[in-house]
């Protein structure tokens, strides 16, 4: 009699664990798919902040540059439609790519006129430049390291249970361009 | 940056002469305490005789001369050299640091405030006692920095089995603090500390590690090799990895690898901070050997182009961002 007394709360405890586990896991997973967003959103922020140094770029070393004319103009117009807004992320990705490539050919070609080189105006803007791409860069890492942390809890065990249950799926990550990477050097060339 | 051989050059021109003014101090200092040591050694040796005939069995009372007589020599020996560390400090130490860098400013008494020391939160400790000395100070390039030796403790009381009150002291950190501008302009507080619990236990290290409440997240980055040695703790994910770029992150590991000892970071008000933990005390003239050998003379140099050099270990004078 004893016996049977003690067994009828075993299952209800044991339910109550794994429920306690699902309510962990479901809401640790829906915190690191927000923590996802969250650093895309800032990302999102630091790109418009870099869309907003472009004119200010631009009429600088336009007197001075004469053979970048077409370059000049082509940027002009990326960043047109970067700020028109209406874009997907892929889309905003891929166009910040190549308003990037075009505006580090610009500071590389600086080299050719000392003059503007020693611009005041135009150091303090390669300055802020240099920073926003930095904070970027640095804001693309931690995108990253978002993603990796919620692609491990939708990938492993037990957290996967829960994951497939929520539909959720593992993300991209952002690729760390070679483009980027020169990005660095250019800056370090800058820096002597 | 100063080369061994110009060291050299330089203690044999200019150091060698102030150094033998001091080693005639030195040894007038040893024989002053040789005098006192016999006496000690007298007196003491009376005490545990007479300890010995008349409290037979009471072994524990021959401590008494013993310790006594140990502390009255510590005593001595500080008492004599005062002034001849102070001269040394403000000789030899004076010139070794000019001859780095001219503009270095060297004060030997002063050291770093224990409000820059706290407001680092390297170490979350409240220090019962704080002291330090060897203060340099000035302008590397375009970097300010400030540092000295550091010596930064706690009390706990206790009582032993017959209920007096016993104080100990644990050191919170010794060695050499460093404090220097940053190339980048930040606003909130990123910490690198030495790991442990990564290199013990692996990923569950990690998940101890992030759960640490009274310091910020927990920043997990990308290099490998900077992982395996430090955690990172900060308030804010980009920020931290702003001011850690890779670049900078592996140059951190270099340092690691060049002193060869426990260090710690700190990212606070647009500074860093660097503590580097030394369990011997540096920069003090040897007081039971000549001072004219070459090998201390070095000893010191070393230590303090240390400190220097992390000006330019963490290329902190390349300022291609906002901050000048």
């Amino acid at each position: 009699m004893k016996g049977e007394q003690a067994m009828w709360w075993i299952p209800v405890v044991i339910i109550g664990v794994i429920l306690l586990f699902a309510v962990i896991f479901y809401n640790s997973l829906i915190g690191k798919k927000n923590q996802v967003k969250n650093v895309f959103g800032t990302i999102d922020a630091l790109l418009k902040k870099r869309y907003d140094l472009i004119p200010n770029l631009i009429s600088t070393v336009k007197t001075y540059m004469e053979h970048e004319r077409g370059t000049l103009t082509e940027i002009t117009e990326l960043r047109a439609r970067a700020v028109s807004g209406g874009l997907s992320d892929n889309e905003k990705v891929a166009l910040d790519n190549k308003l990037s490539k075009m505006m580090g050919g610009i500071m590389v070609a600086v080299e050719n006129y000392p003059d503007l080189k020693a611009n005041q105006n135009f150091l303090q803007l390669q300055g802020s430049l240099n920073e926003i791409e930095e904070q970027i860069s640095a804001a693309r890492r931690a995108y990253n390291a978002s993603v990796t942390d919620y692609n491990n809890a939708v990938e492993m065990f037990p957290t996967n249970i829960m994951a497939s249950m929520m539909h959720y799926e593992t993300k991209a990550l952002f690729e760390i361009t070679e483009k980027e990477r020169q990005n660095v050097n250019v800056g370090e060339l800058f820096g002597s | 940056m100063k080369t061994l051989t110009e060291l050299k050059q330089y203690y044999e021109s200019d150091l060698l002469p102030d150094l033998k003014v001091l080693e005639t101090r030195r040894l007038q200092i040893v024989r002053k305490l040789m005098y006192v040591g016999l006496a000690l050694g007298i007196i003491a040796a009376i005490v545990i005789i007479a300890i010995l005939s008349y409290a037979r069995g009471n072994l524990i009372a021959l401590l008494f001369p013993l310790i006594g007589g140990g502390a009255i020599f510590m005593l001595a020996m500080k008492f004599f050299s005062q002034g001849y560390v102070g001269d040394f400090k403000t000789t030899i130490i004076d010139k070794i640091v000019h001859f780095i860098d001219q503009s270095l400013n060297y004060d030997p008494h002063n050291c770093l405030s224990e409000s820059t020391f706290r407001s680092c939160e390297i170490f979350q400790k409240r220090p019962d006692r704080y002291q330090g000395d060897d203060f340099v100070y000035g302008k590397i390039g375009k970097t300010e920095i400030k540092f000295s030796e550091i010596h930064a403790e706690y009390k706990t009381e206790s009582r032993d089995s017959k209920g007096r009150r016993q104080t100990h002291w644990h050191t919170i950190f010794k060695g050499m603090f460093f404090m220097g501008d940053f190339n980048k302009d930040f606003a909130g507080l990123t910490v690198v500390l030495p790991d442990t619990a990564e290199r013990l236990f692996g990923r569950l290290g990690r998940k101890l590690q992030s759960l640490n409440f009274t310091r910020g997240k927990l920043i997990s980055l990308e290099d490998p090799e900077f992982e395996k040695l430090f955690s990172v703790y900060g308030d804010d994910q980009i920020e931290a990895r702003y001011i850690l770029s890779t670049s900078l992150m592996k140059r951190i590991v270099d340092f690691k690898k060049k002193t060869n000892r426990r260090i710690y970071l700190s990212f606070a008000g647009s500074r860093v901070f660097v503590a580097i933990s030394y369990d011997r005390d540096l920069f003090e003239p040897r007081l039971f050997n000549t001072l004219l050998d070459f090998a201390p003379i070095q000893q010191y140099f070393e230590d303090l182009q240390i400190a220097v050099g992390i000006v330019e270990d963490l290329n902190l004078n390349t300022r291609i961002w906002s901050k000048q």
